[in-house]
């Protein structure tokens, strides 16, 4: 292949400059970024209780919160990416660390509703959107071998999804043994340490390869008239909607039913425990098989446990085995929707196409959590949702099944 | 020479263990169904 001409064809993945850092390195600074900051963020429902009655606020004013950093997590997270890509993602995760911490302690500073938005909303959203996946996965893309990328993805994810499942007892135990606002403080120092772990990610000064360039314009435009990363973008929208309407609304679903607390508590541990493996399978599955067939697989069976969920009797085991099944199914999508991304259009704005595919998954999210409530609301019931789950696991099953993974072939520009 | 990987899924397996039976302590039941997954 020739760049010399301006006929010549180039294909994305060989855009990817020649491997600089070690995997290990990058595997063990990266999986720990994402462990602390998928972690720090999946406990604060345990904030709920101590701050509203110590602030006298409504449950309102922190659930609107919640709601505003998932909103600014999403849509910070292009920019965040786009960032990343192009001044380093070392920057940004250092920005991110730095930001954390800022929201932690503000957070349990905040006395007022609009503070604690500023802070459990804006500044937790944006440092979230500048330490979790998408950034960490534009380094791993760089700079691990395109054969081990859906692997290395899967260690990672299983490593946030280990965090997540981690931090709920710990940070319990904090507000239980310190206080609810000594808790923010400690959580707040302790999400520094993605400071020494961002040094880890920084990567030597990176030249894509001559005749390979691209301008982030031409990048946003080639993606978005793709439609293989249409469909995933889709796909992952649905991902969203399932995971955060079941995580929001199962309790009172099972309350609903008659089922006493324990059961959803356990349910909880057993989602976030097969979590763990079901992420680390789907980035191992990912480097044999398509990812376009894993994750049409993980979108059908979940319409299946879904739907067998609802079909059979209510009792507690059912849960549990529900809980179990959904869990593996839970963040599985991230492993291989990241790499297929890396795979179709290669790695030089892995972050910021990464980035935008979650916006998508975070729209989702917020219709799951609203229609669940805005449903329930007019029927008295929660199955019209859950069926429309159902429904949108079919859909993104389909979607998934066309997507091309090959990588995209670029008209090469002329030689200097 | 499969001792390694044997010892390390071991070790995993140990520490999510450890962590899901933090998840049933019955103080921590209640807390949980009723707090944390509002902000999932």
């Amino acid at each position: 292949m020739s760049s010399s001409t301006t006929s010549a064809k180039t294909s994305a993945t060989t855009s990817a400059a020649a491997p600089k850092l070690s995997m290990t390195q990058v595997l063990i600074c990266g999986a720990m970024v994402v462990t602390l900051s998928m972690g720090i963020r999946h406990g604060f429902g345990l904030w709920l209780q101590p701050i509203t009655m110590d602030r006298g606020w409504t449950r309102e004013t922190f659930a609107l919160a919640i709601a505003l950093q998932n909103l600014a997590w999403g849509i910070a997270g292009p920019f965040a990416g786009g960032l990343a890509d192009r001044f380093g993602a070392f920057r940004v995760l250092i920005v991110g660390g730095l930001l954390y911490a800022a929201g932690l302690v503000s957070m349990g500073l905040a006395t007022s509703g609009l503070a604690f938005m500023g802070s459990a909303g804006l500044l937790l959203g944006m440092a979230q959107s500048g330490t979790t996946y998408a950034i960490v996965y534009g380094v791993i893309g760089r700079n691990v071998a395109a054969d081990k990328r859906s692997w290395a993805m899967g260690v990672t994810a299983a490593a946030g999804s280990f965090g997540q499942f981690l931090m709920v007892p710990v940070e319990n135990w904090l507000i239980g043994s310190f206080g609810w606002q000594e808790a923010l403080f400690a959580l707040g120092c302790l999400s520094l340490a993605i400071l020494p772990l961002a040094l880890g990610l920084k990567e030597p000064a990176q030249t894509a390869a001559k005749g390979t360039h691209q301008s982030v314009g031409a990048a946003l435009r080639e993606a978005f008239a793709y439609p293989s990363f249409q469909l995933l973008m889709a796909g992952y929208f649905v991902c969203g909607f399932q995971v955060v309407f079941i995580g929001v609304h199962m309790p009172s679903y099972l309350k609903d039913q008659g089922l006493t607390p324990n059961v959803a508590t356990t349910a909880l541990a057993l989602i976030g425990l097969f979590n763990v493996f079901g992420t680390y399978a789907a980035g191992t599955l990912g480097a044999r098989l398509q990812k376009r067939y894993i994750l049409s697989a993980i979108y059908f069976l979940r319409a299946i446990v879904i739907t067998v969920f609802l079909l059979l009797p209510l009792t507690p085991m059912s849960v549990y085995v529900f809980a179990a099944a959904m869990g593996l199914l839970w963040l599985s999508t991230i492993p291989p929707t990241n790499a297929v991304i890396a795979q179709i259009f290669g790695v030089q704005y892995l972050s910021m196409l990464g980035g935008f595919v979650f916006l998508s998954h975070q729209i989702g999210s917020f219709l799951g959590v609203w229609l669940g409530g805005r449903l329930y609301d007019m029927t008295g019931s929660y199955n019209i949702v859950w069926w429309i789950a159902v429904a949108l696991g079919i859909f993104a099953g389909i979607v998934n099944l066309p997507v091309r993974e090959q990588a995209i072939v670029r008209a090469a520009p002329a030689a200097a | 020479m499969k001792l390694r990987p044997t010892l390390a899924w071991t070790a995993v397996g140990a520490v999510l263990g450890v962590v899901f039976a933090a998840y049933l302590r019955p103080e921590l039941a209640l807390t949980l169904a009723t707090q944390l997954w509002n902000c999932f």
